[in-house]
Formats: C-alpha cells, structure tokens, sequence
C-alpha cells in the first residue's frame, strides 16, 4: 500500500530549499587554506567563484502556499462538497522549518529532507493532521526542463517517504479526511512530491524555490518507506545533459494495478519535461498505456502491445494543459477490464506518446532498491539494509540479491574552475566498507532482503595537503543492489539506484577535551556555514564558550530534530560527544595554526577561456564531477 | 513614561476583587509586556552589530528580560487558574499604535530602525514613575505601569494564597528560564511580579535591578543616549550620586544602521510577490508558529522540549531578521518583518 491508491489527495505550490552553497567546493572543507572571501557571493558566471551562489543559505526548506488541488476516494473523486478541497498542506506551525542536506560534498546527489513535520490545514491554517515526514532524499533527479541550459534550474526529482507520529484534528468535516484517517489506522500515511524549477537567482523573489506538486494515500507498517512496490518503467541514459536524460524522453517512474478497483495508478509527477521551468508540461503526444502480448500469433506478433488506455495531452484532463500538473501531481488512473487485468499480470507495461517516445518495464518486469538509500556510519557499525525486489508489481520471494561497491555516481573534481583545489579521492580505503554478498538469506515473503553493512576506521583519507590539514571528515562510499542470477538483470540499469554511505572517521579527543581539540570542527563551520554569524563566531574562544549553554542545546537534540546541530547532519558521534563533553566544561586549549602549504592557494579562480560551456554552480556542477563522466 | 488607561486596573482596586479581574489585568501585563519585544527587536536586527555592538547589547538584553516578565505574567496567571491567550491575531499590537491598555494620545510606538528617536520612545517606555508626579495624577483617568502592576499585586494580597491553584498548576520554572520563579501563593506571586517593575524601572533607592543583575531597563537605555556606560562612583550618598554616565563608551555609528522601512505593515506595505513580501511571509509565519509554541508552554506544555522547540523559533526569527534587514541574498533589498500573524505561509506570487 502506497500513495498510489484509490484513496489519495494531490496537492501542489512552492517549496524553499534554502541551502548554503560554501560547502559545494570540497576545497572549502580545508581549514588551513579557507579564505574570507569564500564567504562572499560569487561574481557573474561564478567569476570569482567565492562562496558559490547562496553562501547566506540557512538550509531552510519550506512548504508554501501549497494547496490541496484534488482527491479521491474509492468511490470516486472528491467533490467540493467535501472541504479538503479548500485545505493547505503545510509544514510545521510549531516549530522551526525543516532542513534540506547534502550528505557530503562528494556526494551531493542525496539531498535529504530532515525535521518536516506535514499538516493538512484548513485555510486558516488549523491543523486537521499532521505527521512527522521520515528523512528522505531525493531520487530519478533528472533534465526535466526542455532547454534548461545550465544549472539547477532545469533539474527535477523526486522524494518518497512516510508520514508517522500522525496526530490528528476534528476531521469529521471531510469523508475524505475520515476516510484517511482510518486508512491510516497503522499509523502511518504515504507521500510523495515532486520538486521541480529551482529558482537560483538571487535578485528574484523565487530565489532558491521552486514548485512542488505530491501525493498523500496511506501506508502500511512493514512496507517500503521510499520505494513504491509496483511496476518499475525503466529509462535508458542518452547522451549529454547535466543529470539524466532519458532516450524515450519520459523518466523513471511507477505505477500500481488495483485488481480490486480494476484500474492502474500510474505516477508520471517526475516523468513528464517541462516547455521550461517550472513551467507546463511538454506535449509529447497523447500517452499510451500498453501491455506487450504475451502471446504471440500471426496477427499479434511478438513485440506488439495490447493498449489498455490513453492519457491524452490536449483536450479535457489533457497533461500538457494548464494546471492539469497542479491538480494530480501526474497521478493518472485508467480503468482496465478483466481481460486486461489478466494481460498485465506477467508482461510488461510500455508508455508511448509521439515518434521516440517511449518507456517500459523490464521485459521481465524485475526490480530490486533499496529502502533507505543514505546512510551515515561510524567505525564498527554493524547494520542491516531492508533490499526490496519485485516483478510484475509483486513481491519477488525467494531470490538471492548481490552488491557491489560502485562509487561511479560520488563526486571528485581537479584542481579547475571553479574549485579552488582537488577535492580528496572518494571511496578508499574500499576495505573499510563490507558487506555481504549475496545475501546470504533470499527475499522473504514480502520480497526484502537484508543487506549487511559493517564498517572499519577509514582513518582521515580525505584530510589535504597529504593529510596533514584537517578536512572532510570520514569517506564516501556507494553500494549498488542486482539480482544474483545475472540473467535477471535484463533492463537499463538507474543509474542513480544505489546506497549512499557517510562512513565517519574514528576520533579520540584528548581528556578532559579542550578547545585544541574542538576548534578545528567549529573553524570548519565557521567557515562553511557563515549563517552562523548571525549568532556567534563559531571560531573564535571566547564566542563559542559564551554560547555554550545554546550550542549544548542545539548539539545535544536529536539529528531528526529540525534544531539540530550542526544542520548539515555530518558530524560523527564520536565528535558530537566530544564537543558536547567540551561545552559542559569549555577549557582553552593552543590551535595548530595553518601549514605552510596552506598559504599557497590555487590561481584557478579564472573562467574558463571563451567559449567554454558556463559555469553549472549547484548540483549540476556536483554531476558534472561524477567520477563516471571522469572516466570517459 | 508612558501612561496606561485606568480600565486595565477595573476590578482591582476595590474591597473585594475578583480573580476574574486579576487574571483579566494579567492577561493584558502578558501582551503589554510583549507588545514591547517586537519593537525592541526591530531596532535591535537593524544594527550593524560590526559597528553598533554596544548599543545592540544593551537593546539584547532588555529584550530577553521583556520575554522572562511574559513568563512570570503567565505564571501568576496560571497559578489564579487562568489561562494566557497568546495564539491569537488580536494579541499583537499594530504598529504605529499605544501599547496595549496604552492612552492613545500618550505614545504612539513604531516598528522602526534604530534611531536616536526611537531610543526616545524606549526611554519613556521604560521611564520610571515619580513619585511626586504619582501623587499628582493619581486622580486622572491615567495609571502608570508601576501603578498598574502594584494594583494587580496588592489585590492578589487581598484575594490570598486560597486564590491559588493547588497543585502548582502551568508553571514554567527556572528549570527552564533562567531567573523565572513558580508561583503558587501570594508570596511568590508578588516576587514575580516585583521582578517585573524592578527589572523595567529599578527600584525608588537604585537603578540595580534587584533579580537578574544589571541596571533597570530605563537607565540601560540611558546609557545610550548618554554614550557612556552607568558605573557606580565611589562615595555618593543620594542615589543620584551613586552612579554616573561616565563608564566605557556606547558609541553610536549612524552608518550601522540598515534602511529598513518603519511600520512596515502600514499600507501598502510590502508588494505582492516581492522579495520583500517573501522574506516578511517566512518571518511571521515563524513568529506566528513562536506565539503558537508559548501558547501551548503557558497552557500546560512546560517541558523541555516545548522550551527548546520555542528557543528554536527564537534562534530562527533571529537568523532571519538580520538575514532580511541587512540585505540578505539581494543587497539592494531590505526587509524590516512586520510582526504580523501570519498562520499560513503563502505562494511567492
């Protein structure tokens, strides 16, 4: 059970992801070399680069304006009789906004949400539910905008996770509210949202938002939290692009069959393009619905499909007219009869639309990710990794599931525009990353598997000038899940399905901890998070210690808490207790002032000579170092 | 000083007064003492804190008491069985406009940048009462602050400690803010509530807030119209002789101060789909969730996490304030947030 139900409301509006950016350049983790001016906005085409686009970021991510646009309940859709038509999903009206964090600056691709809290309101804001939004990232981020050019700006993706903790109002107003809220008697609630039209100018009133468009259904305990256990349509990779870029233009996406309700849900929220973005969706002829025949005769032959329905692009309820987006968050349903029930139980579904546009399913409609696709570790952690595998929508049971380690996605850059040094290697030492494989149990009955993960101290592999200047904490590391029997593994591969670990490095402060100790992780937010001003000099003393009952506050909370600190979620719990011991008793300490070597500061700070490609800034520069494009 | 209407003591003064009418008089000392945070704050954010450091100290750190007097307000109130309302539009003033129970014609308070006038305005906010001046007004329709605060003590007197909740009912202790004091009786109640008029106005004798540390609100802001910290000076026998303006220097750099509007919610105030108007929306709508997060603390939620979910929206409103007022991300656009209530945050535009 998932978002993609008969039970189910769309709502769409803005978001604010209100990062900062200081952090986009691993050469800003390196203390001893960090400049003032890194600090500072960047300059046209990122000339200088400085602190990149946001350096101001507060890493705030907001739900704005969002309304509920349309519903839908097994008898049908939800008519304005019902008042959830009128109600706002918002965040949180009691504590402080949620925030959006990369795991680390060689993996930017992951960016999670953590401390949403998720309401339905009234239009006055009344909360009439509310639930706590498990930290998701964002996946299938793709080229989604026609002609986006450089940037952010052009990108879509897309987040899944659960609603628990659900705390609910007088909802007796609203048969739909009634009937989510017993939908929900296990206590947790679906959503997905798509996330698309970032705006990175910072002249404009859209400044670092974008539009959101998602869905809300129910949930089971037990299932998959981010991962919908459907029919998977699988994109191969074209060429180019700053983030993915499907051959038959339409991306990853989807889809549920209701026998019950004999229809299927088909999520195309994060699989449509856009004419620009943010803006209305591209006509790519009217969308086919079909079933490869299974069964191949004369009239039939093999590679035909069996339609089973149409969503048209222009006319009523047409996808590429206005607002059609706002109102279903992409979420179509088509009816399908007995016939057709029976014909999609074990054959692929393909989406067409004009000449070239296409997508499908594995021919053997196999899928296997990961539920929970980030993880942050420290050494000698042990954990277990929930794998889901599927086919034709259902549960796979009984198969054995393999890993790799496949760091292709992470991110390192040279010593080029706009960086001001090489960024550390990613994903070495490999040894101090293992896990077992294949699984040495296969799927159960629900068709997971558990991946076990254990960790060593990777040591400081990512510390510059050789090691010896404090750095980016820990390493980076990617898994990758397949099917065992290789023959299974028939389809276009996501490129971006895969685990995402933060190994931290071991750390052993002096006793009693002092301010030598300490100083280097607070210089490092000082320097990356210049936010902090607005409170304290988080590198100086006498600053930190004054604000030391705040600081035990805020690093003493819990990392799900929207007030956690530090925002960026990557400090170890080694250091967190290290820090926290020191707050409590802040002693002095002398600071290693900076290496030699740190006064040599890289001179490519230049654009590129004319008629390079602009500058990317944001994600699509963290793409753009992707070691995979590194290696063609 | 600034002059409240006698309505705001009705009920208390006479023989026999109500707990309805103490706990109406502390409701308004609740938004009375709010009412003065917002306009702090905004003078406060406006400071360039590179030039102006002094000053913002000063301004901090009456703005943290006005908070504390909130909470001890509230506590009496809790402790009379009354319950603060604090979630609600009408509980925040308009700017330009009296403090709340305010004569109209006595004080119009803006939202306004740090100014030399506006330092003014804090001055007779926090402008002690003299007793002479006491004596000679009592007779009009006009109170003081003092006097509206002493009203709500000595008929709390009178109601005695079996006015009180038993148990302890709401409280929020020093456990959580610092200097707060749980009321439970009469006692504690006037402790409470001489901690207010001490920290504003400094006693009759000395200008030493008596809890807390630190001058009286009135001669800390003094300091900044006199450029000079209040240090006591040896030998003095009348309290006027016991201290002067002649401590380190609180100097005052007219460049530090960013050009935010004043009033800035007075028509037409910022336009739709601005940058200025995004900035104000994410600002109260945090102010708006702060007010909803005391709400629940004053009526029952007094525990630490509550606490630290409201120091949070706190921090937060801090961080954006001088974000949007100093500038940030677009130089050229400056932000003062209006206070509004604002439960909704909406589209862009």
């Amino acid at each position: 059970m998932s978002y993609l139900n008969a039970l189910r409301l769309h709502f769409a509006g803005q978001f604010q992801s209100n990062v900062s950016t200081v952090n986009n350049d691993p050469g800003h983790f390196d203390n001893a070399s960090f400049k003032a001016r890194y600090q500072n906005m960047e300059g046209n085409g990122m000339v200088p680069p400085n602190g990149w686009f946001n350096p101001q970021g507060d890493a705030a991510f907001r739900l704005l304006g969002c309304t509920v646009n349309s519903a839908w309940m097994p008898s049908g859709q939800v008519t304005s009789s019902d008042p959830v038509l009128g109600y706002i999903v918002a965040d949180s009206d009691g504590s402080v906004p949620a925030k959006l964090v990369d795991l680390d600056p060689e993996q930017q691709l992951v960016s999670e949400i953590w401390g949403l809290t998720v309401r339905i309101a009234d239009g006055a804001g009344n909360t009439l539910m509310q639930g706590d939004f498990e930290p998701a990232a964002f996946m299938d981020i793709w080229d989604r905008a026609t002609g986006s050019g450089s940037g952010d700006i052009g990108a879509g993706a897309a987040y899944q996770s659960v609603l628990w903790n659900l705390q609910w109002g007088d909802v007796s107003a609203s048969p739909f509210l009634c009937a989510l809220q017993q939908a929900a008697e296990s206590g947790v609630l679906s959503i997905k949202f798509n996330v698309d039209g970032l705006n990175m100018d910072f002249t404009s009133p859209n400044f670092m938002c974008g539009r959101i468009a998602g869905t809300i259904g129910p949930a089971a305990i037990g299932e998959p939290q981010h991962l919908v256990i459907g029919r998977q349509f699988m994109a191969s990779a074209a060429a180019g692009g700053n983030f993915f870029t499907p051959v038959g233009q339409i991306n990853f996406c989807a889809a549920v069959v209701d026998s019950q309700a004999s229809c299927i849900y088909l999520d195309l929220g994060n699989a449509l393009s856009t004419t620009a973005p943010g803006a209305g969706l591209n006509d790519l002829g009217d969308l086919t619905l079909g079933v490869y025949d299974p069964i191949a005769t004369p009239g039939n032959p093999a590679g035909t499909t069996i339609p089973l329905g149409t969503i048209p692009t222009t006319g009523a309820g047409g996808y590429s007219g206005d607002g059609w987006y706002e109102q279903t968050a992409g979420v179509v349903a088509l009816p399908l009869t007995a016939a057709q029930l029976q014909a999609v139980a074990a054959s692929a579904l393909v989406l067409t639309g004009n000449s070239g546009v296409e997508i499908s399913e594995w021919s053997n409609g196999a899928f296997v990710r990961a539920d929970g696709f980030v993880h942050r570790l420290s050494p000698g952690a042990s954990i277990e990794i929930p794998v889901y595998a599927m086919q034709w929508g259902q549960p796979l049971v009984g198969v054995s599931l393999s890993f790799v380690q496949d760091s292709a996605q992470l991110q390192t850059n040279t010593d080029s525009f706009p960086y001001v040094s090489a960024s550390p290697p990613v994903a070495t030492p490999a040894t101090a990353l293992t896990f077992t494989t294949p699984t040495p149990t296969p799927t159960d009955d629900n068709g997971m598997a558990l991946l076990a993960v254990s960790t060593t101290d990777p040591g400081t592999p990512r510390w510059f000038n050789n090691g010896a200047d404090y750095g980016i904490d820990g390493q980076v590391y990617g898994i990758r899940p397949s099917f065992t029997d290789a023959s299974m593994n028939v389809g276009p591969v996501n490129q971006w399905n895969f685990i995402s670990f933060l190994l931290w490095s071991g750390y052993t402060p002096a006793t009693p901890v002092t301010w030598t100790d300490v100083q280097p992780i607070f210089q490092q937010y000082a320097n990356l998070y210049p936010v902090m001003i607005r409170f304290l000099n988080m590198a100086d003393y006498d600053s930190v210690k004054a604000h030391a009952g705040l600081l035990s506050l805020a690093f003493g909370l819990d990392v799900s808490d929207p007030n956690s600190m530090p925002v960026t979620r990557d400090l170890s719990p080694a250091k967190r207790a290290a820090i926290l011991a020191w707050l409590q008793n802040p002693l002095p300490g002398p600071v290693t002032p900076p290496s030699q070597s740190a006064e040599v500061e890289s001179l490519m700070v230049a654009a590129p000579a004319g008629g390079a490609a602009p500058p990317k800034g944001g994600k699509a520069a963290a793409a753009a170092r992707r070691l995979i494009l590194q290696a063609r | 000083m600034i002059r409240l209407q006698r309505s705001m003591i009705e009920g208390l003064t006479g023989p026999v007064p109500t707990v309805q009418a103490v706990c109406a008089a502390l409701q308004n000392a609740i938004e009375l003492e709010h009412a003065t945070i917002p306009v702090y704050l905004y003078a406060l954010y406006s400071l360039n804190e590179a030039s102006n450091a002094e000053i913002a100290d000063i301004i901090s750190s009456v703005a943290v008491e006005e908070m504390l007097h909130m909470t001890l307000s509230s506590n009496v109130l809790n402790a009379l069985g009354g319950s603060p309302v604090i979630d609600q539009p009408d509980f925040i003033p308009t700017y330009p406009g009296p403090l709340p129970g305010g004569v109209q014609s006595d004080l119009t308070v803006n939202l306004a940048p740090y100014s030399p006038t506006q330092l003014a305005t804090f001055l007779q906010i926090e402008e002690p009462e003299d007793p002479l001046n006491f004596k000679a007004l009592a007779v009009t329709d006009t109170i003081t602050i003092g006097e509206f605060y002493t009203a709500i003590s000595t008929a709390i007197g009178v109601l005695g400690n079996g006015a009180f909740v038993d148990p302890p009912r709401n409280q929020v202790g020093p456990d959580l803010m610092w200097n707060s004091i749980v009321v439970t009786d009469v006692a504690t109640a006037q402790q409470a509530i001489t901690t207010i008029v001490d920290q504003g106005e400094g006693t009759s004798t000395s200008p030493d807030a008596v809890v807390g540390g630190g001058y009286a609100h009135y001669y800390r802001f003094m300091q900044i119209q006199k450029g000079h910290l209040l240090v006591p000076v040896p030998g003095g026998t009348t309290p006027e002789e016991q201290y002067a303006y002649t401590g380190a220097p609180v100097p005052f750099d007219p460049t530090g101060v960013y050009a935010v509007p004043t009033n800035p919610a007075t028509p037409p105030g910022y336009a739709a789909g601005s940058a200025q108007a995004f900035a104000n929306d994410n600002f109260n709508y945090t102010y708006t969730s702060l007010l909803k997060a005391l709400h629940a603390m004053f009526n029952g939620d007094a525990c630490e996490d509550q606490y630290n979910r409201a120091i949070g929206l706190m921090m937060s409103l801090k961080g954006q304030a001088k974000a949007m007022m100093s500038g940030i991300p677009n130089p050229a656009v400056l932000t003062g947030p209006s206070f509004q209530y604002q439960p909704v945050n909406p589209l862009i535009g």
